[in-house]
């Protein structure tokens, strides 16, 4: 089962295949899923715009990476096919990346893991900005027009790369440098290493965020923001902020899948593969809880791939594409999810917070002699936001 | 006689059934609070019924105007009833909803696509890009759309209006539209009027649907690429008034061709590629300068100084609004 660790390009067959396909799969959804769940299930923003920052990811890499790789090795002196204009940006792009470049990252793996490093951290800045500026229009208003906005971008984005030669060849999509040519094995199976590994940082990262202050923050926005503006804060560009960082982890995602297929063109980035399968993720997991969202991504993945991998075994008994099948699951599921499961499989959990016991706290409280409030004494809050003064309320 | 443009032709054949649409969206926004982005597709059902009328049985597409209304008004109180009733009674937020919407959206596209790949293997007939313009009639030299689809874009809205503030159904569907609660405190069926109102905006959109193919290049996805352009219509109206998405509507519709048309010709012939961005400029543009649309121009100016001048007008003893 597990003959594939050290096997050669093209060695990989059947079960196997599956299982690397899977866990690649695996790992770029839960990227967006998390992402999403992070956007949308803690603090309420509902971002049905993932395809954009997805397709973003993709644009760096045939757009930037490409470009960048191309000069470096030029300047070492590989003679390389001209690349300047935007017909022989397309026409000479598969002499130049397969013929001339490939070999070159063969020999220098630094290079390649170099330019791996540069795209994730291009499309995590890019990421950001175009977060920021698809949220620009709507995020101060209702959710609703938040939605109708994030869905129009996704289509804006594909016309983008269809119409603009320089950026994927138009409609014609271009190819990206393997960056994973040093690799002596199957690239998928590194890629597939690679992506899973930045999937668990990814969720340590958001771990991490949604068990500090700034979490609970999030949660209370999503849970009443009219109180949370009432005390202070600034609820519109936390909202815009969580967007930002999670527009840049899933533009992470759109880099991964790039260099999965070694080839970008804006119809792989479909808003139905990239908004909606998502989303059913995070709905039949649990919105609001990482664990459910892994759960959710990987039954949702097994079952697409297996379906896709085997899909000559269905279409003989089909007179129509798998695909049309594929979307009627994705509807009759999301609507059943919604319908009968609406926490989802696994429900959301109390936050965990390092260093605060409940129980504990509420023990404190009852101890405290509400007579004394004339006193000034410094009292740990509930949410540990801030040691508030004692006397400060009048209650 | 002056013969009118195929340019313009083209724009108000256009512009009349993104108004329909957008007219359609609007109510549904106004009665169930959600945005329906299922309801390009519904125009997508009505595109197929007037193919399947006149490809496999040979009768004019018109016929499909009354049949698709019907279908589409019943295939809209289905899902209300099997989908969208269920996920309200269940405790669904707005946001809930519209995914749900996005599913029957994804559902019905499939569902479409299916449809066309079963008669192709029935009947040997070919539907995934197709117009129905040889079966269209001709009016004085013109195809017959193009007067039909405007007149019945102008009957629409008249009937809306006359229903909107003449009739009992029509207060009562205002009534729930403002205020659920106290409307059901009224004695109105509160589910009775969410039923008519979604009977009427998939019926509508499935004959602005029947029309399509009639004029334009038809395939089982565009009903949902007008999508866009629907909501922009709607949007540019103020989003919760019917009478800024026949504005907002034929707005969206006429810029979207003449527009489009008119840089083509002063800059570039190769802008055309462009033109799918032009309702999202302005969707983006709407939300960005007038959230509330026309409507809210409309009503920022009433309340200024110089429309309280224009607005109101002298009465014997006092002063009052129109």
């Amino acid at each position: 089962m597990f003959d594939f660790i050290g096997s050669m390009v093209f060695q990989i067959q059947g079960t196997s295949r599956l299982l690397v396909d899977i866990a690649m799969y695996f790992g770029l959804f839960v990227i967006v899923a998390m992402a999403l769940n992070f956007q949308y299930g803690n603090a309420g923003v509902p971002n049905m715009g993932c395809a954009v920052q997805v397709i973003i990811g993709g644009f760096t890499v045939s757009a930037l990476t490409t470009r960048l790789t191309f000069f470096i090795i030029q300047s070492a002196g590989v003679q390389l096919k001209p690349y300047a204009s935007n017909f022989d940006w397309v026409y000479n792009n598969q002499y130049n990346v397969a013929v001339m470049t490939n070999p070159y990252i063969e020999s220098h793996p630094m290079l390649g893991v170099a330019l791996l490093l540069f795209s994730i951290a291009v499309a995590l800045v890019l990421g950001a900005c175009i977060g920021w500026l698809i949220a620009l229009p709507a995020i101060r208003l209702r959710s609703t027009y938040l939605m109708i906005t994030l869905i129009t971008m996704a289509d804006a984005s594909q016309i983008f790369g269809r119409n603009i030669p320089g950026i994927t060849g138009g409609t014609l999509g271009m190819f990206v440098p393997n960056v994973f040519a040093w690799y002596p094995g199957d690239r998928a199976v590194i890629l597939a290493v690679v992506t899973l590994l930045i999937g668990i940082i990814s969720f340590f990262v958001f771990r991490t965020m949604l068990n500090s202050p700034y979490g609970r923050l999030m949660r209370a926005i999503r849970e009443n923001d009219v109180t949370v503006g009432s005390v202070g804060k600034n609820v519109v560009g936390i909202r815009r902020n969580i967007l930002m960082f999670a527009s840049g982890i899933t533009a992470i995602a759109g880099v991964l899948i790039a260099f999965y297929y070694s080839f970008v063109v804006d119809n792989a980035f479909q808003r139905a593969d990239w908004t909606y399968w998502p989303w059913l993720m995070l709905i039949l997991g649990g919105p609001g809880n990482n664990a459910g969202t892994f759960l959710g991504c990987a039954l949702i993945i097994a079952l697409r791939r297996i379906i896709i991998v085997n899909k000559w075994l269905f279409e003989r008994f089909l007179f129509f594409p798998i695909s049309y099948f594929e979307n009627i699951l994705l509807g009759v599921l999301l609507i059943l999810v919604i319908m009968f499961k609406p926490r989802g499989l696994i429900p959301e959990k109390l936050l965990y917070i390092p260093g605060i016991s409940y129980s504990r706290l509420v023990r404190e409280e009852v101890k405290v002699d509400w007579r004394e409030t004339g006193r000034t004494k410094t009292k740990r809050s509930l949410f540990g936001l801030r040691g508030k003064k004692e006397g400060d309320d009048t209650t | 006689m002056v013969a009118i443009p195929t340019l313009w032709m083209n724009a108000i054949t256009y512009s009349s059934m993104i108004t329909i649409l957008s007219i359609g969206f609007t109510l549904t926004y106004l009665t169930a609070k959600i945005p329906n982005f299922a309801h390009g597709t519904y125009a997508g059902v009505g595109i197929y019924v007037g193919w399947t009328l006149s490809k496999i049985f040979g009768l004019s597409p018109y016929y499909g105007f009354p049949l698709s209304f019907v279908l589409g008004g019943g295939l809209s109180v289905l899902l209300y009833i099997l989908i969208i009733s269920v996920i309200t009674r269940l405790g669904g937020g707005a946001v809930v909803l519209t995914i749900s919407t996005l599913a029957i959206q994804i559902l019905l596209e499939a569902l479409i696509t299916i449809y066309v790949y079963w008669v192709r293997d029935i009947y040997g007939t070919y539907g995934m890009g197709f117009m129905l313009k040889e079966y269209d009639f001709k009016i004085a030299g013109y195809q017959g759309i193009f007067p039909v689809s405007f007149l019945i874009c102008c009957i629409v809205v008249l009937v809306l209006h006359i229903l909107l503030t003449r009739t009992r159904i029509g207060i009562a569907m205002r009534a729930t539209a403002e205020d659920p609660q106290l409307a059901s405190v009224l004695g109105i069926n509160i589910d009775m009027i969410q039923k008519m109102s979604w009977f009427l905006t998939g019926g509508l959109a499935c004959l602005a649907g029947a029309m399509y193919p009639l004029w334009f290049q038809s395939y089982p996805k565009s009903g949902s690429s007008i999508m866009t352009s629907i909501m922009a219509g709607s949007l540019l109206g103020g989003f919760d008034n019917i009478y800024g998405a026949i504005i907002g509507g034929f707005g969206v519709g006429l810029s979207e061709i003449l527009l489009t048309a008119w840089l083509q010709n002063v800059v570039d012939p190769g802008i055309g590629r462009w033109r799918p961005l032009l309702p999202m400029i302005i969707l983006v543009g709407v939300l960005l300068l007038e959230p509330q649309g026309l409507a809210g121009v409309y009503r920022r100016i009433r309340s200024s100084k110089m429309g309280e001048r224009i607005f109101t007008k002298r009465v014997k003893g006092g002063v009052a609004s129109v």
